[in-house]
């Protein structure tokens, strides 16, 4: 009999770092010269400084580096694909295994909330130009508070009532506490970056500002055009998750629940179902754990709490009278094929993006994705696009990499009008 | 089967299963204690310090060293002399010899004037000791007249030794101060009152941590603290210099010393015994980890033992000491270049960081390959190796004569742990 994992929805599955365990890590470490962790990442975080500071005691110095660098310090210590990024980059691994570099940057984010320390300052002196950040998203977060530390005005403009997009209502607790993103959040508050919640925002809306990013993410629900796919308890992701994070204790998927779907965002349903009390998970997949996008310390989690993982069968058909009663999937191989009891199908099989034309007029391709040049402008010289909107669904810290990047063109260009 | 050596030894004339015992600290203070310990496998115990002055103790009393999370690095301890009643002490040291005759039981005694070692000796000759030691060296005393402020005077040493070794029989072992820059002064001194041996080293006085709290050191008392003794695997280079230069003293080196300081491991040990000691005492490596660390003692010697073909200690005691000489008769004619291994090497880059910052910018740095690439400014000072996070990466390499040097057979280090 294998042991199994048992959690409640909100308290994270992964405990963390004491000042002890903290510097027992940071001594693994071998303070590379030129390290080569500090080239892995994408937002241009740099572990060999921040995790030298931690070695030689300076837990507020490491704080500092991190969150200088990335406003969303805190989330993305959580939900990096490490593995793929700096710790593959870390020397130890030609020793034995690499230095926990996530936990690491969690320990000294948790000490900055622990000293109330004030990293970040936007300068007293304001400038005249004013940035309407459209979504509060991770992209905007990030394009928004390099705006505000330069003194610009900047308004972030989000239809739903909190803050942070995918991390508010995308991802599960157990991987993301909220106070973790409320924290980071409050670091662009503080930053003096103004927010108006539950605004869907009008072309009009924008017109008294001199430049305009866009950072909506994808939230065009996906699901396949199969038979049975307007039942009831058939959900897209984003919708499930962002029920699964409102709801939260009175969320109740049903007993049986089948997730569709090889990906983080899969996981994060079937492991929200299985927290919110659901009997029987299954992530169903439609090619291998190999070919799966999600990490494997993702899938290994699921395993822990006892979710089942199918590989290599695609959705068929759903059955039922009112609600899903069944699911039908046909096997890769051409010969195999399931029909599974369901009291709810979730798909997670990747989000599209929703029309940007009612506040913006820009140019998108033929999958709606904003069409952006390599400094994330748009064909409309004051609007600018990064994030998941841009690039079809990537990682949060490619979105804090290309927000930040944003940031400076759109300062480039508010220096070029004069708009000081 | 596990392995098995005969580990015995004569020190001073007693029989000992074998050279470990406790020293005269908190580790070995009550019946209980000593007993548990001697069930577990220590050859006899240097018994807490006994005195006419009883201690009051402050609280707390310890602190430690530590270094990148690693903890006990060094120990400080403001612990005095025993706080229980003379008599009990006695009377435990006599039961447990009664319970455990084959074990050595050592009286560690403490004076503030003749009469009161006087007294004390004839106590330890009536409760049947094997062994009487003289603390002359505990750092944490609160009267002048006892501990190291006797250690380092030679008269006190000279007369106090005389004092007990005038009053009984029993050999008796004066233990130095580290808190003094020649310890051979101090332990002659002994020898000529007629003690048989000495036993080195007590604790450094110290300061381990300044408190940012109290703006005091530690361990914080009411707000305030004192120097006292430090002990521990720091120390244990100080304490090695110290046992080789009293074996090397012409006088001291005859007799037969009792080594002290920061030993935790059976290589701790050993070395001790290289250098001459015939005798071995523990602290604080007990107080960080009990009784049970003398399992692995006995089990690594015997192995050690076993590996090179020696059947009793007395094949390697002392073995190092000959090799241990004056800096100005280091042959000086050549140089160890390092060799770097390429293939185990995983590019961090510290020898070069080390070389160029600490030693000559004897190593170039290739960026695009991140491998050290060694130029002709190095002196083969084997920083590199010693900074090098993988085992035996760097090496020593090739052997270089200076100009107008006639080259030796040298002898050479090949493993590197």
């Amino acid at each position: 009999m294998s042991k199994i994992v048992k959690s409640d929805f909100n308290s994270e599955a992964v405990a963390g770092f004491t000042h002890r365990t903290a510097m027992e890590e940071a001594a693994r470490c071998l303070l590379c010269i030129d390290a080569p962790c500090s080239q892995g990442c994408p937002a241009g975080t740099d572990p060999g400084k921040f995790i030298r500071s931690i070695r030689f005691r300076n837990v507020k110095g490491a704080a500092e580096t991190i969150r200088e660098n990335n406003i969303l310090g805190g989330t993305c210590a959580r939900v990096c694909p490490y593995d793929r990024l700096c710790e593959e980059f870390c020397s130890r691994c030609g020793i034995d295994k690499p230095i926990q570099i996530g936990k690491l940057q969690r320990y000294a984010i948790e000490q900055e909330e622990a000293f109330n320390m004030q990293t970040l300052k936007a300068p007293a002196e304001k400038k005249a130009g004013k940035v309407a950040c459209v979504g509060a998203g991770p992209a905007s977060l990030a394009c928004a508070s390099e705006l505000a530390k330069a003194g610009y005005n900047v308004t972030i403009f989000e239809r739903e009532a909190e803050a942070g997009g995918v991390l508010t209502y995308g991802i599960v607790p157990t991987r993301l506490p909220k106070k973790v993103v409320d924290h980071d959040i409050k670091m662009v508050k503080d930053l003096g970056v103004a927010f108006e919640f539950n605004k869907e925002v009008k072309e009009a809306d924008l017109a008294d500002f001199d430049a305009v990013f866009v950072g909506v993410g994808l939230w065009g629900a996906k699901i396949p055009d199969i038979k049975g796919k307007d039942l009831n308890n058939v959900y897209a992701a984003v919708d499930f998750l962002k029920q699964a994070r409102t709801l939260e204790d009175k969320f109740i998927p049903g007993e049986n629940v089948i997730v569709v779907g090889g990906g983080d965002v899969a996981v994060d349903c079937a492991v929200s179902a299985k927290l919110a009390g659901a009997k029987n998970v299954r992530i169903v997949y439609r090619r291998t754990i190999e070919e799966a996008p999600a990490n494997m310390t993702e899938f290994e989690y699921a395993l822990s709490l006892g979710i089942g993982i199918t590989t290599e069968m695609a959705p068929a058909e759903l059955i039922g009278t009112d609600k899903v009663e069944f699911a039908m999937f046909d096997g890769r191989d051409g010969v195999s094929g399931a029909k599974f009891k369901a009291d709810a199908v979730v798909f997670a099989i990747g989000q599209g993006p929703e029309a940007v034309d009612g506040f913006a007029a820009v140019a998108t391709d033929d999958k709606g994705s904003v069409k952006v040049s390599d400094k994330f402008e748009t064909n409309n010289e004051k609007v600018f696009a990064a994030g998941d909107i841009v690039n079809g669904g990537k990682t949060v810290v490619e979105a804090v990499a290309e927000g930040k990047a944003a940031a400076a063109s759109i300062m480039a260009y508010l220096e070029k009008k004069g708009v000081k | 089967m596990a392995i098995k050596k005969d580990l015995s030894i004569k020190y001073l004339g007693v029989n000992c299963e074998n050279p470990f015992f406790l020293s005269s600290s908190p580790v070995g203070s009550n019946y209980e204690m000593v007993a548990k310990s001697f069930e577990e496998g220590w050859g006899g115990v240097f018994y807490k310090t006994i005195g006419i002055f009883v201690a009051d103790e402050c609280s707390p009393r310890f602190d430690q060293t530590n270094k990148e999370g690693l903890p006990w690095v060094g120990f400080k301890n403001m612990e005095q002399i025993s706080d229980k009643p003379t008599e009990v002490n006695f009377e435990n040291m006599f039961k447990l010899k009664r319970d455990y005759p084959d074990k050595v039981m050592v009286a560690s005694i403490m004076g503030s004037c003749d009469e009161e070692w006087r007294q004390l000796a004839k106590m330890c000759d009536q409760a049947g000791v094997d062994l009487i030691e003289g603390n002359f060296s505990c750092p944490q005393m609160t009267s002048h007249a006892m501990g190291s402020d006797v250690g380092t005077n030679t008269d006190l040493v000279r007369d106090y030794c005389k004092s007990v070794t005038e009053t009984t029989k029993i050999p008796f072992i004066a233990k130095m101060t580290p808190n003094i820059t020649s310890m051979e002064v101090p332990a002659r001194a002994a020898l000529a009152g007629g003690a048989a041996g000495v036993s080195c080293i007590n604790t450094i006085k110290s300061i381990t941590n300044i408190d940012f709290e109290n703006l005091t050191a530690m361990p914080v008392v009411n707000g305030k603290s004192s120097i006292s003794g430090y002990s521990g695997a720091a120390v244990k280079p100080i304490a090695l210099r110290f046992v080789a230069q009293l074996m090397q003293d012409e006088i001291v080196g005859k007799t037969e010393l009792s080594g002290i300081g920061g030993i935790e491991t059976w290589r701790d040990a050993v070395e001790f015994l290289l250098l001459g000691c015939r005798n071995l005492q523990v602290t604080t490596a007990i107080m960080q980890y009990g009784y049970r660390i003398v399992e692995d003692m006995i089990s690594g010697v015997s192995h050690f033992m076993d590996e090179r073909g020696y059947n009793k200690l007395e094949d390697f005691i002392g073995l190092a000491l000959p090799n241990v000489i004056p800096a100005e008769d280091l042959n000086r004619d050549f140089k160890i270049y390092p060799d770097f291994n390429h293939d185990t090497c995983i590019g961090c880059g510290r020898c070069y960081v080390s070389c160029y910052d600490a030693a000559h910018q004897a190593i170039d740095w290739d960026q695009e390959k991140r491998r050290p690439v060694l130029n002709d400014k190095c002196v083969g000072c084997h920083l590199c190796l010693n900074v090098c996070p993988v085992q035996g990466c760097i090496t020593p390499g090739e052997i270089k004569w200076k100009e107008g040097r006639k080259p030796i057979e040298i002898k050479l280090k090949k493993q590197y742990d």
